[in-house]
């Protein structure tokens, strides 16, 4: 039994930090909603190597495996960071024999999303505002192509969500579909991994709040009831790590848990991070509600990716059916 | 990152399933379905399985060879239960000894007393219970009021305990009492060794409100306990209890063991169960079983991540009462899902062919999130030692507990 990061793993997480903290931050997701572009953006994402950490070396990746994507992830869903490295990892796992597109994926020369829903006319689907070339599943088939975009009003606009509608199509992959569902998996695991980050952030401006503010005579972090609403929401982050760690760790090591591990993973983080951004704005009190704090945009990023790559009763039900099929796990 | 056994694991692992195994005749077991046993009903049995098992090495793993333990390692200890729990093996009579007294025993009490109990206590030749709370002091323990007062070699001991776990078949309990109420409360406070069977205790059963009687009330009149059997210095009390206290919540739920029933108990029942129900009911039920094992598997997969940083020489913080505090929601969530997918039957206090277990489970379980530190008290312990939140202001820590400020 050794659950838990390994030196590398660590010194990944501690460069990940360094640079999203340099190149991302809750005042560029602000501006998002007023019109600017997402931090670091694409370009930055594939030179500091972060789009191609599970795309294999053959195809100009870092072949690494899902948990240190994850561990990145993490770190820039703390800062809001965008594009989304669901979009890298996803993709990656769908175009794992596609070495020539893995490698634009990895090199970000061609900016992919992943589109759920119908390739006609698609669900809102994770950075396709800002892509140029969309993977998607079209009667069974794996299938790239260029398509029309139409983006709706963001609620958190470093999602890039966009529905979009095939133009042209190729098949990559016939009768794809348990390899769309893998990637679908891996997806979900990074998310929960960027809402971890995002949540845990909540947390730690909640509590350095709390130990400041005074209100009736003394800090406000001394009464229980802001406390323990505090302690909640430590907890379910507290858990969302062990979730997490453990879907991201199953995707390599233990293939045949990632469908359960995913899912519970996933069905937490909506949760967890949703309780945790709540949690920031109550302890903040009026200041916490208004535009200027950074609040409202972590809030935004949990209200919008608990229903993204599936809502908390998807997959709470996934785990149910998964689970009574006999695939508990260990 | 790894959750396979490293090959010395593995070796005590098939170490500890053979001796199972071989002993297996000797040992009690637990019946298909059932989840505990009685020590009321079965304490001769119970003793002599914790014999066997402690004649094998398989008590005290944790605790150092020179007072009887084995000297081994968190990761023994969690293998050891694992396996008693795989073999159907029930939980050892002796587990607040084990747990609790006994590493008091160790951190305080003198060499003879050592001697005296420690080997008894892991034979279960001697079973211990712990004498804290009092019907006016449960999470507040030091505003108790039982007192211990020197008289020559002895201290004459009066007052009441209660929802002392064991006591009805203890023979021995530790037994924090108020020596000096002219202090402040945490400093007036003594701890002893007290022979359950002395003259002036008495042990009355409670039932709980589930209907079984697993705790009791414990009364003191004029009991006399000598003086080589305190624990600690007089007034030093509250610090030896800290020792016990700290044990106590690594023992219940800190390195991620299921509390109440495992969440595969759940599963297979969710197995027979769903395709009773109609279709309507089984979408609910499959979300109320997803809700569980998730909230299940969270707080175990948390407790491995607790159990790794202990592997590797950590000391148990202050984050064990979060694996109590997520360990008892689970398990709420566990016991909910399991009675609801009994459909009319959940009503009942069993099914038609008998079966209680889960909604025994269900009104047993407000009991756990009480016992061993309250959700609201282990809220207030990760707020202030592991999040670093202000405590609550205190009048009752300076003034003397005799003063009235209590």
């Amino acid at each position: 039994m050794n659950f838990d990061l390994d030196d590398d793993q660590r010194d990944i997480a501690a460069g990940a930090r360094d640079f999203f903290t340099g190149s991302a931050s809750p005042a560029a997701a602000r501006g998002g909603l007023e019109g600017g572009r997402p931090e670091p953006g694409r370009k930055a994402l594939a030179d500091i190597g972060f789009l191609g950490i599970t795309v294999p070396e053959a195809a100009g990746g870092s072949g690494r495996p899902l948990l240190d994507l994850a561990v990145v992830a993490e770190q820039g869903g703390a800062v809001l960071a965008g594009p989304s490295l669901v979009t890298a990892a996803r993709a990656a796992v769908l175009l794992a024999d596609q070495p020539e597109l893995a490698a634009q994926l990895a090199d970000g020369s061609v900016a992919f999303a992943v589109l759920d829903g119908p390739v006609d006319g698609s669900s809102p689907s994770v950075d396709a505002a800002d892509a140029t070339l969309f993977l998607g599943l079209d009667g069974g088939d794996l299938v790239v192509g260029e398509g029309e975009v139409v983006p709706g009003r963001p609620l958190d606009a470093t999602r890039g969500l966009a529905s979009v509608r095939l133009t042209s199509r190729r098949v990559l992959v016939a009768d794809a579909g348990e390899l769309w569902a893998r990637a679908r998996q891996v997806g979900a695991v990074v998310m929960a991994a960027e809402d971890l980050g995002g949540a845990e952030r909540c947390v730690q401006l909640g509590v350095a709040y709390a130990q400041e503010r005074e209100a009736f005579g003394r800090r406000i972090g001394s009464y229980q009831a802001v406390k323990h609403m505090l302690v909640d929401a430590w907890a379910g982050v507290d858990q969302l790590r062990s979730l997490v760690w453990w879907s991201a760790w199953a995707a390599d090591a233990a293939p045949a848990e990632l469908p359960l591990a995913a899912s519970a993973a996933k069905a937490h983080a909506a949760t967890a991070f949703e309780r945790a951004a709540g949690t920031l704005i109550q302890v903040h009190g009026g200041i916490g509600f208004t535009w200027e704090h950074d609040a409202h945009l972590f809030w935004r990023r949990a209200k919008v990716d608990r229903l993204l790559l599936g809502d908390e009763a998807e997959h709470l039900d996934a785990v149910a059916r998964l689970a009574v099929a006999g695939a508990l796990g260990r | 990152m790894d959750f396979d056994d490293s090959p010395d694991e593995a070796a005590y692992r098939e170490r500890v399933r053979t001796l199972l195994a071989e002993h297996a005749g000797e040992l009690l077991h637990l019946a298909p379905g059932q989840e505990g046993v009685d020590a009321r009903r079965h304490e001769a049995e119970m003793r002599r399985t914790q014999r066997v098992l402690a004649e094998g090495g398989l008590v005290g793993v944790t605790w150092p060879r020179e007072y009887g333990g084995q000297g081994g390692t968190l990761v023994q200890q969690a293998i050891v239960a694992q396996e008693l729990a795989r073999a159907r093996v029930p939980g050892l009579i002796n587990h607040i000894g084990i747990g609790m007294c006994g590493p008091t025993v160790i951190a305080h009490g003198s060499q003879d007393q050592r001697d005296r109990y420690l080997a008894r206590l892991l034979r279960a030749d001697d079973v211990w219970c712990q004498l804290f709370s009092e019907p006016a002091s449960g999470s507040d323990l030091a505003a108790l009021r039982t007192t211990a007062v020197r008289d020559g070699e002895d201290w004459v001991v009066n007052g009441q305990k209660v929802w002392t776990t064991l006591a009805h078949v203890a023979d021995f309990g530790i037994l924090l009492t108020r020596t000096d109420p002219d202090r402040p409360k945490h400093a007036g406070l003594t701890m002893f060794v007290v022979d359950m069977h002395a003259p002036g205790v008495t042990v009355r059963p409670l039932r709980q409100m589930g209907g079984q009687s697993d705790f009791n009330e414990v009364f003191f009149d004029d009991v006399r306990i000598p003086d080589a059997e305190r624990l600690g210095e007089p007034g030093e009390g509250w610090r030896v209890a800290l020792t016990t206290l700290m044990n106590e919540r690594v023992a219940i739920g800190g390195a991620g063991g299921d509390i109440g029933l495992p969440v595969e108990a759940l599963v297979e029942h969710a197995r027979e169960r769903l395709p009773a129900l109609d279709p309507d009911r089984q979408v609910l039920a499959r979300q109320a079983v997803g809700r569980a094992v998730v909230a299940a598997l969270a707080a175990r997969y948390t407790g491995y991540r607790r159990l790794t940083v202990l592997s590797q020489g950590g000391i148990p913080g202050p984050e064990a009462s979060a694996g109590k505090l997520a360990g008892t929601e689970a398990a709420r969530l566990v016991a909910d899902a399991g009675v609801r997918l009994l459909g009319d039957d959940a009503v009942y206090a069993a099914t038609a062919d008998g079966d209680d277990r889960w909604q025994r489970t269900q009104s047993w379980l407000p009991g756990i999130a009480i016992a061993g530190g309250t959700d609201q008290v282990l809220r207030n312990i990760l707020g202030e030692r592991v999040l670093g939140l202000p405590p609550e202001p205190r009048s009752d820590k300076t003034a003397p507990f005799s003063g009235g400020t209590r």
